[in-house]
């Protein structure tokens, strides 16, 4: 069965780069924006184009970039900085400027790598590491403010409130729908896979928002008519895997691949690539600082370091998606040198077990040299799940009788 | 075949017998007898590492005999652990802060700051006769259980290793995170999930991007100062000032103006002075905080000022020091070359810029410390843009009279790796000097691959 929406969804990702190019004919301009907190509504109501800059998987670019960013960052930041080396990318090369913000040191550091070597203008939002504080809160609100000064000095127009409240009720129902979507995928008799919405949420990171919106309500139309009452249960036979961990951005799919060839089923993320960042975004105030207030206060990033283990909004959420999903045992992925998921892989493998959740931390670059590798160890971890979980059956039946 | 060991000469004891006395943050003084003393019986007996007569030895003190205050950092080096294990018997609070940060503020607290050089110094001296393979790899077992907690990928692991184990009485984790390093910030927040419950973590956060030039970054980092010495003021139970926090700024920017001093006092001569062993160890005393007591430290760089300038009006030769030697600028955080094997390959490091930045920030001493404190660590040149950075370094380059520059930044290393090309290709562009990127394994020993590297940049030079 498949959703007919997500051929449309293809067709138009295919589509954008040549759109993209004669947007910018018509004087509009292509911001590329890299981050967890960059507040996405404040660049849209500017009448800027966000783009996503979030490419991966090809270690090519991985060599490339670290002539420039040093083979010791994050695979993921070398293949950006690669990207831009080789401006290649059909979305790259449409971009005016780009915004980056400082939430990953790393990220930041390719900001500033971009800008000397690719001569790129960039805009960098600083992100408060204490960000539970107040005084943070009144220094982000500052950043965004600031943020959006020098996006106004690029759009060589102000912002207008009420372009930001369209904008921001845009985004909204983009997010409300998502999440409607969301639950499909992790239901019982599901009629779109994990790896489906997951393709249909990084989309969104390049079209046009007010067309995507209309793209995910017919998605979801669809799978209301297919599915009139998703249900979420855990014992549906399968190995049911949660990805945590190292974002996975466009093209870099190995680990996903592999989960589906031996036999394991997503079905659920907290992928900062993922669902994650269309979480929890309460925006209470339809200004620059209100906007990006929101965006500190979801569920904070792992670069972000918080240092009382019991209160932890990461590691609750993660309970909570796990719960809500029913799944069965988490695949931590970690991407070389991508030190805010790599130091905590065993600090959460420990919390989670508390719990009764198994942990499998994968840690992998992008070059396919441990595909296999990579594939015995998730298919034994697949098979402990299914096991673990024939085992809880026969001890329920074994309690029934 | 037994080690041999280095001993220093009587030859040079009644000239070192007439230098000062070192006086302790706690007003105990130390007598040029007493340093003798120790750095001849008792100090081989206990380190005899130290004293090994071994190439692979980077940071070995540097044999300079006939200059006293050579003596008295080794004396302050090889006595650290001993000063802390006291310290902490006598109630004083320790806390453990980032490299290339000032102090100014642990000291209005009456803390100890320790960086995670000085942390490693503090458990390496705990554990006596060792020589220098025992020595480092009793380091390296430990360091790889902070590389299990959390990431074998990890330069800095926030004194996880140390403190978790229960080996050091640290009392507060508390660093300026995010300045020059992200791993320390991750090293910090691990803490919280290790058995010692009763070590207090803090987050001194640094913003980023064009920091300095913005008010509420200054004001918010500010706040982090204001709420760092609340916490240390939680751990010591006393009540920390406003006042004393002028004075630790003016007590600091005495240190750092002398530290200063001397060091352009060095790169003046027209034959260094000392080797690179003695200019770094007396340099980094601008700073105060390098052997874990900022009095001892303020006495014996006054002291070494005055040697210093002697040796530069009489154009005195350091020790070991060829004639003509290349002059090395040494780039990149928490790294070093070999310094006495580059000196028989021909070279002399003349200069570092980590430590050396915020050793060249004073601090405005009129109105709200806090705000001033912030405002400069905002400005530290080190932390700044590309471009800004470079620029910085071209100019201590320059005064340094420097041939050659080497970025080395640490395995592991993102924060200054990601940047080391940018920097040296500004340098090289504007300079001509020739430049190169060295990599480096924190904590190992002076491996020869990596020696052979900086040998063949000496040569090329």
């Amino acid at each position: 069965m498949s959703i007919k929406t997500l051929e449309k969804v293809r067709k138009r990702l295919e589509e954008r780069p040549e759109e993209l190019k004669r947007a910018r004919e018509d004087g509009r301009k292509v911001v590329g924006w890299v981050g967890y907190n960059v507040p996405e509504e404040i660049i849209h109501a500017l009448g800027f184009i966000p783009v996503r800059i979030a490419v991966g998987g090809d270690d090519r670019l991985v060599e490339v970039g670290a002539r420039y960013a040093s083979s010791k960052t994050c695979v993921f930041i070398r293949e950006i900085v690669g990207a831009f080396a080789e401006n290649q990318d059909p979305f790259i090369q449409q971009t005016d400027f780009l915004a980056f913000d400082a939430t990953c040191l790393q990220n930041y550091r390719a900001a500033e790598v971009i800008e000397y070597f690719f001569k790129k203008d960039v805009v960098v939002l600083g992100v408060p590491r204490n960000f539970d504080w107040d005084e943070a809160k009144q220094y982000f609100a500052h950043e965004a403010n600031e943020f959006t000064r020098l996006l106004e000095e690029r759009a060589e127009a102000p912002l207008d409130a009420s372009r930001l409240a369209e904008s921001v009720a845009l985004y909204n129902d983009i997010r409300k729908t998502l999440k409607s979507i969301y639950v499909f995928q992790a239901a019982k008799d599901n009629v779109i896979s994990w790896e489906e919405v997951y393709d249909l949420i990084q989309a969104g990171e390049l079209l046009d928002k007010q067309e995507y919106l209309s793209l995910l309500q017919q998605t979801l139309a669809e799978l209301q008519e297919l599915q009139q009452n998703p249900v979420i249960e855990g014992d549906d036979g399968n190995s049911r895997l949660f990805i945590s961990g190292s974002l996975i951005p466009r093209g870099d799919r190995k680990l996903i691949g592999i989960i589906k060839s031996v036999g394991g089923r997503i079905v659920g993320d907290d992928l900062w690539s993922g669902i994650l960042p269309h979480l929890d975004l309460d925006i209470k105030e339809i200004s620059p600082a209100g906007v990006a207030l929101a965006y500190l206060n979801r569920t904070p990033h792992a670069a972000l370091p918080y240092l009382d283990l019991a209160s932890d909004k990461r590691l609750k959420k993660l309970h909570e998606l796990l719960s809500e999903s029913k799944a069965q045992g988490v695949i931590y992925h970690t991407l070389r040198y991508c030190d805010p998921f790599t130091f905590k892989a065993k600090e959460t493998k420990n919390v989670l077990a508390k719990s009764g959740i198994p942990l499998l931390e994968i840690h992998t670059e992008y070059a396919g040299s441990d595909y296999e590798a990579m594939k015995t160890r998730v298919e034994a971890f697949v098979e402990m799940i299914k096991i673990k979980s024939e085992i809880t059956e026969e001890e329920g039946v074994l309690a029934d009788a | 075949m037994g080690t041999q060991l280095f001993r220093y000469s009587e030859d040079n004891k009644e000239k070192f017998l007439e230098s000062d006395n070192i006086t302790f943050n706690d007003g105990s003084v130390v007598t040029p007898e007493e340093i003798w003393h120790y750095l001849t019986v008792e100090g081989p007996e206990k380190y005899p590492g130290s004293f090994e007569v071994n190439l692979y030895q980077g940071n070995r003190a540097s044999r300079d005999e006939t200059l006293p205050t050579s003596l008295k950092t080794h004396y302050l080096g090889l006595t650290f652990s001993d000063r802390m294990e006291k310290a902490k018997d006598r109630g004083k609070s320790i806390a453990f802060i980032q490299g290339g940060q000032a102090v100014d503020p642990y000291t209005a607290a009456d803390t100890i700051a320790l960086r995670p050089g000085l942390v490693n110094q503090w458990y390496g001296g705990l554990e006596h006769g060792n020589d220098i393979n025992k020595a480092n790899l009793r380091r390296r077992k430990s360091k790889e259980k902070a590389f299990h907690d959390m990431s074998f990928e990890a330069c800095q692991t926030g004194g996880y290793e140390h403190v978790q184990e229960g080996d050091l009485r640290i009392d507060v984790i508390a660093p300026y995170t995010v300045l020059r390093c992200s791993d320390v910030s991750y090293g910090v927040e691990a803490h919280r999930h290790g058995p010692k419950k009763d070590v207090k973590l803090f987050n001194v956060d640094y913003p980023l991007r064009y920091q300095a030039d913005k008010p509420w970054a200054i004001e918010y980092f500010a706040q982090n100062l204001r709420r760092l010495v609340g916490t240390l003021d939680e751990v010591t139970g006393r009540v920390t000032t406003e006042e004393d926090v002028t004075k630790a700024i003016q007590l600091h920017n005495e240190g750092r103006r002398l530290g200063t001093e001397l060091a352009e006092l060095w790169w003046s001569a027209d034959v260094p002075p000392t080797n690179s062993a003695d200019r770094a160890s007396l340099v980094a005393l601008g700073n105060l905080e390098v052997h874990g007591d900022v009095q001892a430290s303020l006495s014996v760089l006054k002291e070494a000022k005055k040697f210093i300038a002697e040796r530069v009006r009489n154009g005195v030769k350091g020790h070991a020091v060829i004639d003509n030697p290349k002059r090395i600028f040494i780039l990149g955080s928490c790294v070093g070359i070999n310094g006495s094997r580059s000196e028989d390959a021909g070279a002399i490091v003349v200069g570092r810029d980590d430590q050396w930045s915020h050793c060249t920030s004073l601090v405005e001493e009129e109105g709200d410390p806090y705000y001033n404190l912030a405002k400069t660590t905002l400005e530290y040149p080190y932390e700044q843009s590309i471009e800004k950075r470079a620029h910085w370094t071209i100019e201590q380059i320059r005064k340094s009279r420097a041939d050659g520059v080497i970025f080395i930044h640490n395995w592991g290393c993102n924060t200054q790796a990601a940047v080391a090309r940018p920097i040296v290709d500004i340098i090289k562009r504007e300079t001509g000097i020739p430049t190169y990127i060295h990599e480096l394994e924190l904590g190992g020993l002076q491996h020869e691959q990596e020696q052979n590297r900086v040998n063949a940049f000496i040569e090329m030079l």
